[in-house]
């Protein structure tokens, strides 16, 4: 394991700021291309929530910015030049009194709302969304995943702060998970509503998701938020200085790579300019987010601490139209339940019985046994396991959309 | 998005795996009749496949030859050729491929094929298993297991009870070892047994004792007669057991809102 203060920072040169058309983010724009922005200067205002204001990653140039249709966000590109400084929020009104109300409108005008997830549904919260509970994850099990420790190195100051300022924004517990690798054992918060949960050590056990279907499930008008400890630290430095935190540390690995190595790189960074000087010859795929739950792009996503290159074009050769027929009719594949099977949900979801509704699309048994808790990286292990086609992921995402859709009805 | 070996065909591959103890004990004891006895099932189970597969676009299954190898160690004996062949025909059929294939199927298609063989003909006699096959018997179970195919829960269950009621006099012998290879060859297949921690203590409990009740109870009956009427009920109570376990997991989670 490597020293905290080895790990590079490298700040990519180009970034971004991007959504998927899915996320149907509409939003207004306060800057122009060719504009210098400070890093942590708001650049975008949410039109549906006005108080809701994303910030510049990196300080640098406005090298472009793209609204589609109905001025829905598809990103806005910087290059990175440091002279254009960092851009200091005024904190003194949510540090004078440490004012719940200020606080909330200084991480919703700082771009720091974003760091948060809210469940069920896995969306950036509503700005008036007041969480049940808040889960502070700080151990990563996914395969290749940066130690969050190296992140807590000396920082525990600062992460104590940021825990407080978490129970601020919710009535209920604020449960901080991790593994006993990070000293926080006897960590003394000093609120009796923080409670340190020390879970095991192996995946899945460290998602966000199955902690919170086993502690604390979430709910529609009961939403749970969670939170990365590397962010609660930048949350809780930011209330002190004002300073929106530079970069985050991320695991760059994969099969592709000559070899794995972690970095400080900016939230939106380039993909490519992580990976072209380790990356093997030959076709490959960078996905933001580890080789079981990344989504294929060029920038770092957000909430994504990992970068995975795969080896591979990902279009396989076409199969004979005999055996594409016989696997096409098909679907969705029987997935048997298996020992392997239960281990993907850690033994605390029954496996068999969700995974079976979330094939047949029943989405009244799946909320029961707890998929509203759940994200697309949760079943993302009980995917790669089972093979399982379509993806459970995909059944999952469409389950929960539906869900929602119909809670909003 | 790499993808892990887990699906369908594996875990056929592995169970048919996990059967070859089993499988060389048995044609070892029965000889030439019984291979040509296994070839005449597999033949007449795999042309089942192969219609599906051209006429609904159904992919064959390695889950096959397991029924196949199944019905041909448990089916009674001195049948004949046509009534073995409607036999099988209607387990593999109505039990699996009439579902859609393996892992779609309610009840386990070998099950199906011998119950109705057994109660369809009441003058053949059921085949008497030879003591080492329980042993064996032991072997599939072991692998099984160990690569995680078979629920460990079914048959540690199921294993204690029948092993108590052995020991205490209560099961004789043939019983016992009929009761064992039902239990690892149909009990404990994944699709058709209970899939919850519960619902797979649950499920043993219920075979074991089925096995028990019959064995006292039902005069006259055949060991492997016995062992299958048990599995047979077992296999259709397995979804109440899931039932059992999902209710018991929601009323202990309701502390958690």
């Amino acid at each position: 394991m490597p020293a905290s203060a080895d790990i590079r920072v490298h700040i990519t040169d180009q970034c971004a700021l991007f959504a998927r058309p899915s996320d149907d983010f509409r939003a207004d724009i306060l800057v122009a291309a060719g504009d210098k922005v400070a890093q942590g200067a708001p650049v975008l205002r949410s039109r549906r929530h006005p108080d809701l204001t994303l910030v510049a990653p990196v300080a640098g140039e406005v090298a472009a910015a793209d609204l589609g249709p109905g001025k829905r966000l598809s990103h806005i590109l910087f290059f990175h030049d440091a002279k254009a400084g960092r851009h200091e929020h005024d904190v003194s009104a949510a540090r004078a009194e440490n004012d719940p109300v200020a606080v909330r409108a200084l991480l919703l005008s700082a771009g720091m709302w974003p760091l948060f997830r809210s469940r069920p549904f896995g969306r950036v919260p509503l700005p008036a969304e007041q969480p049940a509970a808040i889960f502070v994850m700080a151990l990563d099990t996914r395969p290749d995943a940066p130690l969050p420790q190296l992140a807590l190195a000396g920082r525990l100051d600062a992460f104590l702060r940021g825990c407080q300022a978490l129970a601020s924004l919710t009535n209920g517990p604020v449960y901080v998970c991790h593994d006993g690798a990070a000293d926080l054992d006897d960590l003394d918060v000093g609120n009796d509503r923080i409670r340190l949960t020390r879970i095991g050590p192996f995946h899945p056990h460290g998602l966000a998701g199955l902690q919170i279907a086993a502690r604390f499930p979430a709910a529609p008008g009961r939403p749970v938020w969670d939170v990365h400890a590397e962010d609660v630290v930048g949350l809780g430095s930011f209330l002190e200085t004002g300073l929106v935190p530079e970069t985050r540390l991320v695991s760059v690995s994969g099969g592709a790579l000559r070899e794995h190595r972690l970095v400080r790189c900016q939230p939106g960074a380039d993909l490519r300019a992580l990976t072209f000087d380790i990356v093997k010859p030959g076709p490959h795929r960078l996905l933001s987010g580890s080789s079981l739950d990344g989504v294929e792009g060029r920038w770092l996503g957000p909430w994504r601490r990992q970068v995975a290159a795969i080896a591979g074009t990902g279009t396989e050769r076409s199969p004979h139209w005999f055996s594409a027929a016989l696997r096409r009719s098909s679907r969705p594949l029987p997935i048997i339940p298996t020992a392997a099977l239960d281990h993907a949900f850690g033994g605390i979801l029954p496996a068999a019985l969700l995974v079976r509704a979330l094939a047949a699309n029943d989405s009244e048994t799946a909320m029961r046994l707890g998929a509203l808790s759940l994200v697309e990286e949760d079943v993302a292990l009980a995917d790669y396991i089972t093979a399982a086609a379509p993806h459970l992921t995909a059944m999952l995402r469409a389950m929960l959309d539906r869900i929602a859709a119909e809670e909003i009805a | 998005m790499t993808r892990g070996i887990w699906d369908r065909e594996t875990v056929a591959l592995l169970l048919l795996a996990a059967a070859m103890p089993l499988a060389v004990t048995w044609l070892l004891a029965t000889g030439m009749q019984g291979a040509l006895r296994l070839v005449f099932v597999l033949i007449a189970a795999g042309l089942w496949h192969l219609a599906f597969m051209l006429a609904r676009a159904q992919p064959p299954s390695f889950a096959g030859a397991l029924t196949a190898f199944a019905v041909a160690v448990l089916a009674p004996a001195e049948l004949g050729l046509l009534p073995m062949l409607i036999g099988i025909s209607f387990g593999v059929v109505a039990g699996e491929l009439a579902f859609g294939g393996w892992g779609r199927n309610v009840v386990n298609p070998a099950t199906v094929a011998i119950a109705f063989l057994g109660f369809g003909f009441p003058a053949a006699p059921w085949p008497v298993l030879p003591i080492q096959l329980g042993w064996a018997a032991i072997a599939m179970a072991a692998i099984g297991m160990l690569v995680g195919v078979m629920a460990w829960r079914i048959a540690v269950s199921a294993t204690a009870v029948l092993v108590i009621a052995w020991y205490g006099g209560m099961l004789a012998m043939p019983f016992l070892t009929a009761a064992a290879v039902v239990l690892v060859l149909l009990v404990c297949d994944p699709v058709t047994s209970a899939a919850t921690d519960l619902g797979r203590w649950l499920n043993g409990l219920l075979y074991a004792a089925l096995v028990m009740v019959f064995a006292s109870g039902w005069q006259g009956a055949a060991a492997v007669q016995v062992a299958i009427s048990a599995a047979l009920l077992t296999s259709l109570a397995a979804p109440l057991l899931d039932e059992i376990a999902m209710r018991r997991w929601l009323a202990r989670r309701k502390h958690l809102g």
